[in-house]
């Protein structure tokens, strides 16, 4: 290469901004000087030949995403269908603690079923009974009171009428007969407590009795649903 | 939509966690990177390497991209330092000494041997396979500028910019490599 302009000219030509006054200059020598017209025919033909470049596929990779998605998973990824069930056993478990502290019963029939919060209508029948049942006592109870009284009374009226005729006769004698009385009296206030004990006694059994027989009806019933 | 607009959305996206966004984004881009891959590093399995290494170091920095720039400039300046960051980690461990001067800087250093570089015969067409061996022969500088201007069709400017070189030094590394490029084609010419 003995042109001194080839390496200047050639840098220039392929710069991105060739002035119209450069341009025509770098055209007048390449007329003259087949050395640099040579050496840019090659250099074009040598760009040319990089531009054949044919684009290849990119080998299959995962793109970054099992890190993206790692990075930006707000919430920890649920492991399976088990995973995703998790919850199900607390769930159960407060439900079922949920249902113990209503009271919860469901009753099912040939009409369909029934949900209720609080005891059936069993319950609230035995629960009448029971009132019932302890109304009675309390009416029993105060009967054998009152009766327990008029005896009372009664044979306090007599003790008193015995001591007046007594007292008319202040003797150790008539004093013995004044203690056996009291003494025949308090036993028998004695039986008489025995008797009425042994009353209420009957009257709670046979109370019982009648609730059992009403806890079996009940239960006879649910078991024919 | 523009091309700038969908990688403007795209972005938006895939800050906001969207996997999908992140997935189109890499794929308006790969093919270009993994070809840039190609022919800087010279075989598919460095190419494949840099393409990994960019795209994660796009995604360490999206939240950075602020949209002054296009981002396929910004991505491709990634690009561009992944290339020289790879080929010196490549150099260090191969052991290859620096250059005659004792120059330690990688875009100075002598070309790789294409005997080191088994998997060059890997390319799917031996035009690519030409090319890639003759611009093995180039030093990474000057393969740098040859894909920045002929491939990328950057002006001296952008690429003196993005090399922080003036753009006489730009100019200068184009022709020489045009020149080296020549004299290899004609060189094979000879022994064919």
């Amino acid at each position: 290469m003995s042109c001194p302009k080839t390496v200047h000219l050639l840098q220039e030509y392929f710069s991105d901004s060739l002035s119209v006054q450069a341009g025509a200059e770098f055209d007048k020598h390449l007329a003259q000087c087949g050395e640099c017209r040579a050496e840019l025919d090659t250099l074009l033909l040598t760009r040319q030949e990089l531009l054949s470049w044919q684009e290849q596929r990119v080998p299959h990779w995962d793109r970054g995403l099992e890190l993206f998605k790692r990075e930006h998973a707000a919430e920890p990824p649920a492991t399976g269908w088990f995973g995703r069930w998790q919850w199900a056993p607390t769930a159960a478990s407060f439900a079922m603690l949920c249902l113990l502290l209503l009271n919860t019963s469901v009753s099912v029939s040939d009409s369909g079923f029934e949900i209720a919060f609080g005891g059936s209508a069993e319950r609230a029948e035995i629960d009448r009974s029971l009132a019932t049942f302890e109304a009675q006592q309390l009416a029993e109870i105060e009967s054998l009171i009152r009766r327990f009284e008029a005896r009372q009374d009664s044979n306090n009226v007599q003790l008193l009428q015995a001591v007046m005729e007594q007292t008319q006769q202040s003797t150790a004698e008539s004093l013995d007969r004044i203690y056996a009385y009291f003494e025949e009296q308090r036993l028998r206030d004695l039986q008489d407590m025995q008797l009425g004990y042994q009353q209420l006694a009957d009257s709670d059994y046979a109370t019982l009795r009648s609730l059992q027989e009403l806890a079996q009806f009940v239960s006879y019933r649910e078991s024919a649903r | 939509m523009s091309v700038i607009d969908e990688d403007e959305a795209l972005i938006a996206a895939a800050l906001a966690g969207s996997p999908h966004a992140w997935e189109k984004l890499v794929k308006r881009y790969e093919s270009r990177v993994f070809n840039q891959g190609l022919r800087l590093m010279g075989n598919p399995s460095d190419a494949m390497d840099l393409l990994q290494e960019v795209f994660l170091g796009v995604y360490r920095n999206l939240h950075r991209f602020r949209g002054d720039a296009k981002f396929s400039s910004w991505l491709f300046r990634i690009a561009h330092n992944k290339a020289i960051d790879l080929s010196r980690r490549k150099r260090l461990l191969a052991g290859t000494p620096p250059n005659a001067e004792g120059e330690a800087d990688p875009l100075e250093s002598v070309p790789a041997d294409r005997q080191q570089e088994p998997e060059i015969s890997l390319m799917h067409s031996e035009l690519n396979q030409r090319i890639v061996e003759r611009l093995s022969q180039l030093p990474l500088a000057q393969r740098l500028v040859v894909e920045l201007k002929v491939f990328q069709s950057m002006t001296f400017e952008e690429i003196a910019d993005m090399q922080d070189i003036s753009e006489n030094t730009a100019k200068t590394r184009f022709y020489a490599a045009l020149k080296k490029l020549k004299q290899t084609t004609e060189d094979e010419h000879v022994l064919s």
